[in-house]
């Protein structure tokens, strides 16, 4: 993430047809995925930005401009802000949780001589899952709030009662199913690259830290290991709240049942899925529109804090 | 092996080899589809959309009348998709493009009338509209056009195993603080009371307004579903939940009878779709009762629904469109009889074929279809999409989170209103 | 047994505490792992296991003998073809991955390697896209890919999904940490950019080229919504929207949306046991860490 914001060093003054040369040279490279950005991301931004200040249902053709009403009906709707507090809650919650526990994995593998790749690939498998095959497993089958399901099993050897996973606010159990599935999936992932940036410490370091004493363990974690790996640790910070902003999958499938009884929904509905069901469902474009792009400001927003609380873009080695 | 010993003609050998291999997979897929579109050499297709019934036989059905239609008008071909899943989102997905379908089945929704998005079909109906169930034309209607023809009519109640209810000394249940107490009473460690959906509030949410008097859901341009009585019969459906009485977490929804079938759960509201399942399974060791009245002043409610047909209004061959669902849902009594009776039980939308389904005419069947006509509450064209779920949403705030009932069907009205106004404007 | 771990030569000699340490940390990843497995046993379990007893009250641990029923219903589904299905998915990644590497490996050495004055802004145009969830984006991208008349079509699902600036962003930090030397002397001995990167760059490139690859692969096989919608018809579904329509179908037959699932896993796990070792190399080098 280092070299975001450097660029690449040009020639000392090119000569005008070398300059010509290389801007064809650089559109042969670049082209084709500009052009593809251009078409299948940038357009359809414009367009729904367009359509966000239009009345447009039941259709994405832009008929009557309605200013910023279409704002103003998502900001003030209360589902819509609920689903943003919901999400900044599971934001806040889920990205330290995922840093942290495959933080962990990763030490914990890296600390074995034996079976090393065996451990990796057991944590690293679940990414070969999808959520629909998660979700699926965890709904039906582990988490279905029946008695015959795994989690109530298991509570049944210690004599708890089975617990209905899926279905109450209160206690909120539906987040242990949400974010169990998430960290099953995600952990592996992270997990490689703390791994990939463990193993590119100097060993030196520790053992000249032994030698003046340090005890192995939190003392050279502390000094050593975590300081050391803050590039990886900062993207990592940085792709998990990205992960955390795209949350549709498991919500979707854990929670409703796509057709018939969908209110369990309302119970986690993160703000992509509001906006899919203000889209899709009551077929209001102009306002999933606008949804769509209080959200992408808010990302910003984050994504700038978070800029700035880890110097993430700064130039440093 | 490092990594790096995988020269580069390795690589672009393999990569190539794969890209060509997938290339041709997927052009295999092509000519299979392209293959089967082309059969008979008919000038025109027609694409149709169902969704997926969930009874055995109806995907076979669907798909002989479609071929069956080729043999009637030779130069139309009809291809028909089955769509299982979320099919609303699928289907409006579609609609807003040029490759929409030509037929399709849905319920009345008169946003999308008025969007334009559905034929006018009121030419089909000649000299057959008194024959339809009136409802079901109401349904349809708007500003004095059909837009639409009703397949079937679909309702449904609580069915209850017999054995079950009587071996506990309950009663089925008549009104709405009978239901919670029933359900109580039949909930076990190993079976649970009821089961309404795998949310606890299922399709009865609507009901229980009903159930409070309340005649409909909107009236003469107006919301009015958020009385008092209406906030008080729907707080029945939170005790339920508060009393852990309900089946939640179940493997299949409510409009699948397995639950009730496999013991999960005592009682059940289903549909009269699933009737023949049932009694596959467990004969006749049921009872079926309407969604229960509130008390003396409201009235035990239940669905008047179904599927109904529409034609895209531009579709390129709409007049084909049109023709194709005249024949299957209008003239061809053969096939609505069977699509009505031989799979699941549902009731014809015309009076004629209705008068000959024999299937109806006995016992529980008989049963839910008397209390479809006395109690039976119609769909709304003016009860869009975005109504819908305002209400559902304040479904979920009240037996959800505990949030007022009353509160929270007035905010829901308000929203209503606001979409109403837009629909009516 | 020496023990030896990674931060310690070896050399020293292994006292008490250290040795509780070792085998506390084995005694977690052990528990770990079966934690992280267990989904998978289930998945395996309803797959072989008869339908009643997946809801019976008692759970059965082992499916003895394994029952295949969930098999045959499974290739039985007509509505939902899981062959049909896997076919698709395997086609869609395959393509998706192939073009997509070579289409952003390219933008990615365009962008570090080649003088252009407007670089940088091409460049931020690009990011600027990882900003944005894919759900804004998609009803407008769904109508315009739909007047292309690509709605179940394999351009439908592939085309728009060839453009990854995530992928470009790593090329692009992996050739900028690539050395410049080998480069420079290429050119000197008259081999244009195209020259230098087809037989200079793109050979040393193939672990991050392998990792970046699979991963690709799996979210490209792993993808939902995006197919959900735009294969209406049920020749183009992939295999998870055979799956997710088990989920949601009217009937559930348990034993086979299980035997599904297993059988969309397998070719992944497959994927990744043979192709583990180039991802973590990939990943130190494409710079993904930091």
């Amino acid at each position: 993430m280092s070299v975001m914001a450097s660029t690449p060093s040009a020639p000392v003054k090119p000569k005008s047809n070398t300059r010509l040369r290389n801007t064809l040279t650089f559109w042969a490279f670049v082209g084709p995925l500009a052009l593809g950005l251009l078409v299948f991301v940038y357009i359809p931004i414009v367009w729904g930005f367009i359509i966000s200040f239009f009345e447009a249902r039941q259709t994405v053709t832009p008929s009557q401009f309605v200013g910023l009403t279409n704002y103003v009906d998502m900001l003030t709707d209360p589902n819509f802000v609920k689903a943003l507090v919901t999400f900044l809650i599971f934001a806040v919650f889920i990205v330290p949780t995922t840093f942290f526990l495959s933080l962990a994995l990763a030490l914990l593998v890296n600390n074995t001589t034996k079976g090393t790749s065996f451990f990796r690939t057991v944590f690293f498998l679940p990414t070969a899952c999808s959520y629909v095959v998660a979700s699926m497993t965890w709904r039906m089958s582990i988490f279905n709030g029946l008695p015959f399901g795994f989690a109530n099993i298991v509570l049944g050897w210690l004599g708890v009662a089975p617990i209905q996973w899926i279905n109450k606010p209160d206690p909120p159990y539906f987040w242990i199913v949400l974010v169990t599935v998430r960290l099953w999936l995600q952990l592996g992932f992270y997990m490689i690259l703390f791994l990939a940036g463990l193993q590119e410490i100097d060993r030196a370091l520790y053992e000249a830290a032994l030698v003046d004493g340090a005890k192995r363990g939190w003392q050279t974690f502390r000094h050593i290991t975590f300081p050391l790996l803050r590039n990886t640790s900062v993207s990592i910070l940085l792709l998990s709240l990205i992960a955390a902003f795209q949350a549709f999958d498991e919500f979707y499938n854990v929670l409703s049942t796509g057709v018939g009884s969908s209110s369990n929904i309302t119970l986690a509905r993160p703000p992509l899925v509001y906006i899919y069901q203000v889209a899709m469902a009551d077929q209001n474009y102009g306002r999933g529109a606008a949804g769509a792009f209080i959200l992408v400001a808010i990302i910003i927003a984050v994504t700038i804090v978070q800029g700035r609380l880890f110097g993430l873009g700064r130039a440093e080695a | 092996m490092s990594p790096k010993t995988i020269t580069r003609r390795d690589f672009l050998k393999l990569t190539a080899m794969t890209a060509g291999a997938a290339v041709v997979a997927a052009c295999g897929g092509k000519t299979e589809s392209g293959g089967s579109s082309a059969a008979g050499g008919a000038a025109i297709t027609l694409v149709q959309y169902y969704h997926e019934y969930g009874e055995e036989g109806c995907a076979e059905a669907s798909k002989r009348y479609a071929d069956e239609y080729t043999t009637v008008k030779s130069n139309v071909k009809v291809d028909r998709q089955w769509i299982p899943g979320d099919y609303g989102q699928k289907l409006n997905a579609a609609l807003l493009t040029d490759q929409a379908p030509d037929v399709w089945e849905s319920g009345p929704d008169a946003a999308r009338y008025k969007a334009g998005i559905c034929a006018d079909l009121t030419d089909l109906y000649t000299g057959v509209k008194d024959d339809f169930n009136p409802a079901v034309i109401d349904a349809s209607s708007w500003q004095s056009k059909i837009m639409g023809i009703r397949m079937i009519i679909d309702t449904g109640g609580i069915y209850c195993r017999k054995t079950v209810l009587d071996a506990a000394g309950v009663k089925p249940p008549t009104t709405l603080e009978e239901v919670v107490n029933a359900a109580k009473a039949l909930t076990t460690d190993k079976q649970k009371g009821l089961f309404l959906g795998n949310d606890g509030i299922g399709g009865v949410f609507d009901q229980s307004i009903y159930a409070s008097g309340v005649k409909k859901l909107v009236e003469n341009g107006k919301v009015v579903f958020n009385t008092d009585r209406a906030a008080k019969a729907v707080s029945y459906i939170k005790k339920l939940n508060d009393d852990n009485s309900l089946l939640v977490g179940a493997p299949t929804d409510w409009w699948d009878p397995s639950s009730l079938t496999g013991d999960l759960a005592a009682m059940q509201w289903c549909g009269l779709w699933a009737m023949p399942g049932i009694r596959k399974v467990i004969g006749e060791d049921f009872y079926v009762v309407p969604w229960p009245k509130l008390d003396d002043q409201g009235a035990p409610s239940t669905f008047l629904g179904g599927w109904t047909t529409f034609v895209t209004a531009k579709s390129k061959n709409v007049d084909a469109a049109k023709a194709f669902a005249k024949w299957l849902w209008i003239e061809n009594t053969k096939n609505q009889q069977d699509w009505s009776l031989s799979y699941g039980f549902h009731i014809p939308p015309r009076k004629s074929a209705a008068a000959s389904a024999e299937k109806l005419k006995s016992g529980q069947a008989k049963e839910m279809w008397d209390a479809v006509d006395k109690y039976g509450h119609d769909e709304s064209p003016f009860w869009t999409g975005a109504m819908g779920t305002a209400l559902g949403n304040a479904a979920a705030n009240i037996i959800k989170n505990g949030a007022d009932a009353k509160a929270e069907l007035d905010a829901a009205a308000k929203t209503c209103q606001t979409e109403l106004d837009k629909v009516l404007a | 047994m020496t023990v030896n771990t990674q931060t310690d030569t070896g050399r020293r000699v292994i006292d008490r505490s250290e040795r509780i340490a070792i085998v506390l940390n084995y005694a977690l990843l052990i528990f770990l792992s079966i934690i992280f497995l267990i989904p998978f046993y289930v998945i395996l379990r309803n797959a072989f296991l008869p339908s009643k007893l997946i809801t019976a009250f008692d759970w059965t641990w082992l499916p003895m003998p394994p029952s295949t029923n969930g098999w045959r219903d499974l290739l039985a589904n007509t509505n939902a073809n899981i062959v049909d299905g896997l076919r698709n998915s395997l086609v869609i990644a395959i393509l998706q991955t192939v073009g997509q590497i070579a289409i952003c490996s390219f933008a990615g050495y365009g962008l570090a390697r080649i003088p252009f004055k407007y670089s940088n802004i091409v460049f931020y145009a690009i990011l600027v896209t990882l900003m944005i969830p894919g759900a804004v984006t998609f009803v407008p991208l769904f109508v315009l890919v739909a007047s292309f008349g690509w709605i179940s079509t394999f351009q439908g699902l592939i085309i728009p999904g060839l453009f990854s600036g995530f992928n470009t962003f790593l090329f692009r930090n992996f050739f900028l940490n690539f050395p410049k030397e080998l480069e420079e002397a290429g050119l000197m001995d008259g081999l244009d950019h195209f020259g230098v990167f087809f037989r200079l760059v793109l050979p040393n490139s193939m672990s991050v080229m392998m990792s970046l690859g699979v991963i690709t692969f799996i979210g490209a096989w792993n993808s939902f919504l995006w197919p959900l919608v735009i294969g209406q018809r049920s020749e183009t579904w992939t295999v998870q929207i055979v799956l997710s329509t088990f989920m949601t179908a009217q009937t559930v037959n348990l034993p086979a949306i299980f035997m599904g699932a297993a059988v969309s896993i397998l070719p992944l796990v497959i994927v990744f046991l043979f192709m583990q070792r180039y991802i973590v190399e990939g990943v130190k080098m494409s710079g993904i860490k930091g």
